[in-house]
C-alpha cells in the first residue's frame, strides 16, 4: 500500500489556479520531496493533503483514507510541521508539547513520557521550562517539529522547515528528517532548496505554476536532461541578444541568455570551452567568469521550464 | 475534554499577560481606590464627617403659648416651654452636635450681623408671632432664614432639617386649630396643652435629631451601612462592568491572534473537530470574565466594604454580565479582519458603549436627570448590567433582577449567534 496516493488534485483561489491536476504516489517509509520555486503550489498541496483545504476536484488517499471523505481519520495518522512557526510563544516548550499532545489525544502518563522523549529528540530537555518567546529561531523550529512527532504519526508533512534559519540548525533539521525515516516514518517534504531535495529524497516531484512537471528518483530526473553539464558564462561588456553565432557551436544542446550571461547545456563541457573562448574573442567580448555544473535538479528544472529554480 | 484543554490554555495565556491583568483587575480597583481616597476624609469612622455648620438662632417669640406644665415635660430629652423653644431645642439637640454649632442671640439684627461678619454661616430667626401663626390654620408659620450666599451645603442641610421638623408638626397645627375652635374664645393657652399632648402621643420629641438625619440616607444603598461604601459601590460597579466588557472582547480576540500566529490552522490539522476548537475558545472567554468579576466583587468587598447584595440576585447579574460581555466580544471580533483593527475598534466601541452604559451612575448625583440617564443607558448591554447591579445592591425583589438578567441574556443570544455564524463561515 502507498502511504499517500494523490489523484488529479485541483485547487483554485478565485482566478488563481494554485494546484492543477497534480498526481503522485508516496511509498511507505520513504522521504518524498516536493521541489519548486515559491508560488509553485507546494504549500497548497500540503494543505490539501492535511485536510486544511478541500480540493475542488480530485482526491488523495492517506494511509488508504480519503482526504475528502474521512478527514478526521487522515488527521490521526498525520503530523504536520507548518512552514511558519506555529507555537504559543507565551507558554514553555513543555507546555506547548503537552497541549498539542492532548490535541492528538494523548493523556496522563503516556503524554508525560512522550513529551520527555520528544524533548530529548529535539535536544531541548534542558530548556523545557523556558518560554518559547525567549528561544532562538532554530530552537523554535525544533519545537515546531517536535509538536508533529508527539503522537508518533505514520506520516509527517514538513513544509519548508529550514526557511530562515542558521546553517547549524538547518543541518540539525536535515539530520532529524533522515532519523525519522530510519524510525520508519514516511516523510513528505517540501522545499525550494534543490540541495535539500537532492540530499534527502528517495523520490522527488517538481512543481511549477501548480503543475507537476516531473517526478522520480534523483537519477531518473537527471536523465531527463541527458546527464549533461551546465556551463554558465559571464561577459564584459554584456552580451548582445543575438545568440546565432553561439548556437552554431557543435556540442551545444540548449543555450539561453539570462541577463547577459549564457547558460549552456552540453554533454561535455571540456570539449566545448575552447570554442566558446574563440567566439567570445571574435565577437569582441571578454569572458569574466566560467561556471561548470554537473547535472543536478537545477539543470532539470532549467531544462523543463527554461528558468532557473531560484527565479 | 479537548474543549476544556483549549479553554484552560487560553486562560493560562490571558492570566500571564501583564496587560490583561492590568485591565482586568488593577485598573478597576485602582480607580475605585482613588475615589475611596478622595472621600475617605469626608467619610470617617462610618459617618459623614462634614465640617460643623455655625448656626446662630434668634428666638424673639417671647409671648408664645406655653406648653403644658412648662419645661422638662416634653417626652425624650428635649426641654422647651413653647413651640419656638422646641425649634431651638431640636437644633441644639445632642444628635445635631456633630453637624451644628448653635449659638443663641437676643434679636434678629444681631443674628444677621453675625452672618454678615462671617461669624456664622446661617441665621435662623424665630419671629415674635411664630407660635400664633402656627396655631392659625389659615396662616402659614414662617421662620426667617438668613445665610451666607456663597455657601450651599451647610444652609441646605439646616433648611432640610427645619422643613422636616415643621412638616412633622403639621398634625399638631390641625389639632391646635380644632381645640381653639372648640373653646370658642380663642384661648391660646390651649395651644400649648394640645401641642404637649400631641407630642406625647406621637413621641415626636424622642430623639428628633436621629429621625431627621436618617431622612438623608440614600434609599438605593440601604444595605451598605458604611457611607464610604455607599459612595464607592456604584463607581466600583461601573468600573467592573466597563472592564468586564473589555475583557470579553480582548479574550475573544484570541481567535484572531491565533489565526495570525498560525496556531489556529495547526489546531485544524489535529484530529479535533472545528466545533470543539471554537467552543473551547469561547468557553475561555466566558470563564475569564467570570474569574474577573468574582475577584473584583470579592476584592471590593474586602477593600471598600461594599455589600453587593444577596447571593442569588448578584449571581444573576454576574451571569448576565458575563454572557453579554463575552458574546459582545465574540460578535465584535467576528467583524474584524485582523487583530490590528482590534485596538481602534475596541477603544472606540467599548469606550463609547461603556460610557453610555454608565450614564445612570453619572446621573445619580443629579436626581432630576436620573430617569433620563437610566433610559439612555439601557440602549447598550452595559446599561442593563449596571441596572441589574444597582437592583441587587438596593435589595429589589429577585423578580426585578431576574427580568434584567433575562434582557441581558437576550442581548447575549443575539450577539452570540451572529458572532458564531460569522466565525463558522470564516473557517468553513
Amino acid at each position: 500500500m502507498n502511504a499517500i496516493q494523490v489523484q488529479d488534485l485541483y485547487k483554485s483561489f478565485g482566478e488563481i489556479q494554485a494546484v492543477q491536476g497534480v498526481s503522485f504516489e508516496v511509498q511507505l517509509g520513504e522521504i518524498f520531496s516536493l521541489l519548486g520555486p515559491n508560488g509553485a503550489g507546494k504549500t497548497t498541496t500540503i494543505a490539501l493533503l492535511s485536510t486544511l483545504l478541500r480540493p475542488d476536484q480530485g482526491d488523495a488517499l492517506v494511509m488508504g483514507q480519503s482526504v475528502r471523505e474521512q478527514p478526521m481519520e487522515v488527521k490521526k495518522v498525520l503530523g504536520v510541521v507548518p512552514q511558519e512557526i506555529a507555537l504559543y510563544e507565551d507558554l514553555s516548550a513543555r507546555e506547548n508539547l503537552i497541549f498539542w499532545g492532548k490535541m492528538y489525544g494523548l493523556r496522563g502518563a503516556a503524554l508525560r513520557t512522550r513529551t520527555d522523549e520528544v524533548l530529548e529528540t529535539i535536544g531541548l530537555t534542558e530548556r523545557a521550562e523556558g518560554r518559547v518567546s525567549k528561544f532562538s529561531g532554530g530552537m523554535k523550529r525544533r519545537v515546531n517539529i517536535g509538536v508533529a512527532l508527539l503522537h508518533k504519526p505514520q506520516i509527517i508533512y514538513m513544509d519548508e522547515p529550514t526557511v530562515g534559519i542558521d546553517p547549524q540548525s538547518r543541518r540539525n533539521i536535515l539530520d532529524s528528517v533522515v532519523a525519522l525515516k530510519d524510525q520508519g516514518m514516511t516523510v513528505l517534504y517540501t522545499t525550494h532548496y534543490m540541495e535539500e531535495a537532492q540530499e534527502l529524497s528517495d523520490h522527488i516531484a517538481i512543481l511549477d505554476h501548480g503543475k507537476l512537471i516531473a517526478s522520480g528518483t534523483h537519477a531518473e530526473l537527471v536523465k531527463l536532461v541527458g546527464e549533461m553539464d551546465r556551463v554558465r558564462l559571464s561577459f564584459h561588456p554584456q552580451l548582445e541578444p543575438d545568440l546565432a553565432a553561439w548556437k552554431a557551436i557543435p556540442g551545444i544542446v540548449s543555450i539561453t541568455n539570462e541577463d547577459g550571461a549564457l547558460s549552456i547545456l552540453t554533454p561535455d563541457s571540456n570539449q566545448l570551452l575552447p570554442a566558446l573562448f574563440e567566439i567570445a574573442i571574435s565577437r569582441g567580448v571578454r569572458i569574466t567568469s566560467v561556471e561548470i555544473h554537473e547535472p543536478n535538479l537545477e539543470s532539470v528544472f532549467l531544462h523543463l521550464t527554461g528558468r532557473a529554480l531560484r527565479d | 475534554m479537548k474543549l476544556l484543554d483549549i479553554a484552560f490554555k487560553d486562560m493560562t495565556r490571558s492570566f500571564r499577560s501583564a496587560n490583561a491583568l492590568m485591565f482586568m483587575f488593577v485598573i478597576p480597583l485602582l480607580v475605585s481606590g482613588m475615589f475611596a481616597f478622595m472621600f475617605g476624609n469626608l467619610v470617617h469612622g462610618g459617618k459623614f464627617n462634614l465640617p460643623r455648620i455655625r448656626l446662630v438662632v434668634a428666638n424673639i417669640d417671647h409671648n408664645a403659648p406655653r406648653l403644658q406644665g412648662g419645661s422638662n415635660n416634653i417626652p425624650g430629652s428635649l426641654h422647651a416651654n413653647s413651640l419656638a423653644e422646641l425649634v431651638v431645642a431640636v437644633l441644639q439637640s445632642e444628635d445635631m452636635t456633630d453637624l451644628l454649632e448653635v449659638s443663641l442671640v437676643p434679636d434678629a439684627d444681631t443674628a444677621r450681623a453675625k452672618v454678615d461678619n462671617r461669624q456664622a454661616q446661617v441665621a435662623v430667626i424665630i419671629p415674635a408671632d411664630f407660635s400664633r401663626q402656627f396655631a392659625d390654620l389659615n396662616r402659614q408659620a414662617e421662620l426667617e432664614f438668613y445665610q451666607d450666599p456663597t455657601l450651599t451645603i451647610g444652609p441646605e442641610v439646616i433648611r432640610s432639617i427645619l422643613s422636616q421638623f415643621m412638616d412633622s408638626l403639621a398634625g399638631v397645627k390641625i389639632a391646635a386649630d380644632l381645640a381653639i375652635d372648640a373653646s370658642l374664645d380663642q384661648d391660646y393657652s390651649l395651644v400649648g396643652q394640645v401641642i404637649q399632648r400631641y407630642l406625647e402621643i406621637t413621641q415626636l420629641g424622642e430623639d428628633p435629631g436621629k429621625d431627621l438625619l436618617d431622612i438623608h440616607a440614600p434609599p438605593s444603598t440601604q444595605a451598605n451601612d458604611n457611607p464610604l461604601a455607599r459612595i464607592i459601590a456604584p463607581i466600583m460597579g461601573g468600573m467592573m462592568i466597563f472592564y468586564a466588557f473589555y475583557t470579553g472582547t480582548a479574550s475573544a480576540e484570541s481567535i484572531l491572534t491565533e489565526e495570525e500566529e498560525r496556531t489556529l490552522q495547526r489546531l485544524f490539522t489535529t484530529p479535533t473537530p472545528q466545533s470543539t476548537i471554537l467552543s473551547g475558545k469561547l468557553l475561555a472567554v466566558f470563564l475569564t470574565v467570570i474569574v474577573q468579576m468574582s475577584v473584583l466583587l470579592a476584592a471590593s468587598h474586602l477593600l471598600f466594604g461594599i455589600f453587593w447584595g444577596q447571593l442569588v440576585p448578584v449571581g444573576l447579574v454576574v451571569i448576565g454580565t458575563v454572557c453579554s460581555s463575552s458574546s459582545m466580544g465574540i460578535f465584535i471580533n467576528s467583524l474584524l479582519r485582523d487583530s490590528k483593527q482590534g485596538g481602534v475598534v475596541f477603544g472606540g466601541v467599548l469606550t463609547l458603549t461603556g460610557m453610555i452604559g454608565m450614564v445612570r451612575i453619572f446621573a445619580m448625583g443629579a436626581p432630576f436627570a436620573s430617569g433620563l440617564g437610566e433610559m439612555v443607558s439601557l440602549i447598550v448591554p452595559q446599561g442593563w448590567a449596571v441596572r441589574g447591579l444597582l437592583q441587587a445592591m438596593s435589595a429589589e425583589p429577585p423578580g426585578n433582577v431576574l427580568l434584567t438578567a433575562l434582557v441581558m441574556l437576550v442581548w447575549s443570544l443575539v450577539f452570540f449567534i451572529s458572532g458564531v455564524q460569522r466565525f463558522n463561515r470564516r473557517y468553513a
